[in-house]
């Protein structure tokens, strides 16, 4: 099972999920996809997201800050087999 | 998919006070809101008049575009509205591409919150040649500013964040702007009013009676002191200072040329304001019902009350403004009605629900304690304000 890195920081909505659908899209079942981003809209926008396409799960949400405080937001979606 | 959005500027767009021109005036738009179903249900765009809208969120765009696509009914003025306007705009680009002509909403929900809507108050005869009141509505929270003007000066009450707003507001009608007051330390969002004194060098005043330590300096105003706006000679016009605790213990009204209240959060159209902010709500709620029955016992039934919030569109009347006369709120504002204090206090405290999101950190910059980023106050922001304390009005917010 491979993790690949996402990294959508300073990226706004619709750019988070489109890129995650693109990599979402080209991996193979059981693969997860860890996405760093900044936008806080990105929290629900993951959650809807995955109850509309079949091809992935969210496995985890959770809230960092890096080094300058700035607030990260990191999804870990796993690929299914859909 | 990724094309779509990133031409910036290449698909249409309509800036949200355009849109809720035409929805207020009853132009069939037709609203598609690409947000996702908890955005949705926390917050949404209102107009005087109600807006046909389509739910479809953008992800849905992203996973089945012709599909989604569909679900757009033919031959509407289609206007397409997100979060930040990013994610409408590639919808709207998608629509295009699909043959149905479609307007971005520029900015989406967080220029919606952030807009602000200037109607003059309608005044009566021998007063419009003598002064002026502007109300400037914040649509997208409910939030009432005020600009009250006589003789090229003006003050400036319950100043909203955007404080170059009310700066360029004055200057572009000539008024000089000499103080600037809010009627109390608001909760619910940041107040522009110390940063514009600073900014123009006039005294800001806010009640000490509020029980805070201000950071930022204070100019006192006592009870029943006249402040005159217009010069000291010639044609003044006197804004008289009322305490009017409750809401808040310092909360202050501003009677205005006599007949024109400024409330603050003390009266609304449709309620009055909760006084459980600071958890005291039977001394608050006690304070409030003296206020409500004795302070406010000698102003007339024509007085016209305007206050800092509304708490639904269907408050803003065929003039643009949010406004009622005592003697209407009298008969009609349910709080109003009860004639001892202990029915009052039962009736505020069963309506006692959530502080405001954020209220915690809005208060401590309001307070000059702390500071933030704009981004950041945008996001404390969000959403509709929650300062009415009938919990009929609640549910509207």
């Amino acid at each position: 099972m491979a993790v690949r890195q996402l990294d959508a920081r300073g990226l706004k909505c619709p750019m988070p999920i489109v890129k995650a659908k693109k990599e979402i899209d080209a991996m193979a079942p059981g693969d997860q996809l860890e996405i760093t981003a900044t936008d806080p809209g990105s929290v629900t926008d993951f959650q809807g997201w995955v109850k509309t396409n079949k091809r992935a799960v969210l496995k985890e949400q959770r809230q960092e800050q890096d080094e300058t405080g700035r607030d990260l937001y990191i999804h870990l979606l796993e690929r299914t087999d859909g | 998919m990724a094309e779509h959005g990133s031409g910036a500027g290449s698909v249409p767009a309509i800036d949200v006070g355009d849109l809720l021109q035409a929805a207020d005036r009853g132009h069939p738009l037709l609203l598609l809101d690409v947000r996702n179903e908890d955005e949705v249900r926390a917050w949404k765009l209102e107009a005087r008049r109600p807006i046909e809208t389509v739910y479809v969120p953008y992800f849905d765009f992203i996973e089945d575009e012709p599909g989604s696509v569909a679900k757009v009914p033919p031959g509407r003025d289609v206007v397409v509205l997100c979060a930040q306007g990013g994610s409408s705009e590639m919808v709207a680009g998608m629509l295009a591409e699909a043959g149905v002509p479609a307007r971005n909403v520029r900015g989406g929900m967080v220029a919606y919150g952030e807009y602000l809507q200037p109607a003059a108050v309608p005044l009566g005869p021998g007063e419009s040649s003598r002064f002026a009141i502007w109300q400037v509505n914040r649509r997208g929270k409910g939030c009432l500013s005020y600009v009250v003007a006589s003789n090229g000066e003006a003050v400036i009450v319950d100043a909203m964040k955007n404080e170059e707003w009310f700066e360029a507001f004055a200057a572009q009608r000539g008024l000089r702007i000499i103080r600037v007051l809010d009627t109390h330390i608001h909760a619910d969002h940041v107040s522009g009013g110390p940063a514009l004194s600073q900014r123009l060098g006039v005294p800001y005043s806010v009640s000490a009676g509020e029980g805070f330590d201000l950071r930022q300096p204070v100019a006192p105003l006592d009870d029943g002191q006249v402040l005159r706006v217009g010069g000291e000679r010639g044609v003044t016009l006197e804004v008289r200072v009322m305490r009017t605790p409750g809401h808040t213990p310092g909360s202050t009204s501003y009677l205005v040329g006599g007949r024109y209240l400024l409330t603050g959060d003390t009266v609304f159209v449709g309620s009055v304001g909760r006084p459980d902010l600071g958890g005291h709500v039977v001394e608050w709620g006690r304070m409030l019902f003296a206020t409500l029955t004795e302070r406010l016992a000698p102003l007339g039934d024509e007085v016209l009350v305007l206050p800092a919030h509304y708490a639904g569109v269907q408050e803003i009347d065929e003039n643009g403004i949010v406004a009622g006369r005592l003697g209407n709120l009298r008969r009609t504002v349910p709080e109003l009605q009860f004639r001892t204090a202990d029915e009052f206090v039962a009736s505020v405290r069963a309506a006692v629900k959530d502080p405001p999101a954020s209220y915690a950190e809005i208060i401590k910059v309001n307070l000059g304690l702390s500071s933030a980023p704009l981004d950041r106050i945008t996001e404390w922001e969000l959403g509709k304000n929650e300062c009415a304390a009938s919990a009929r009005r609640a549910a509207l917010g």
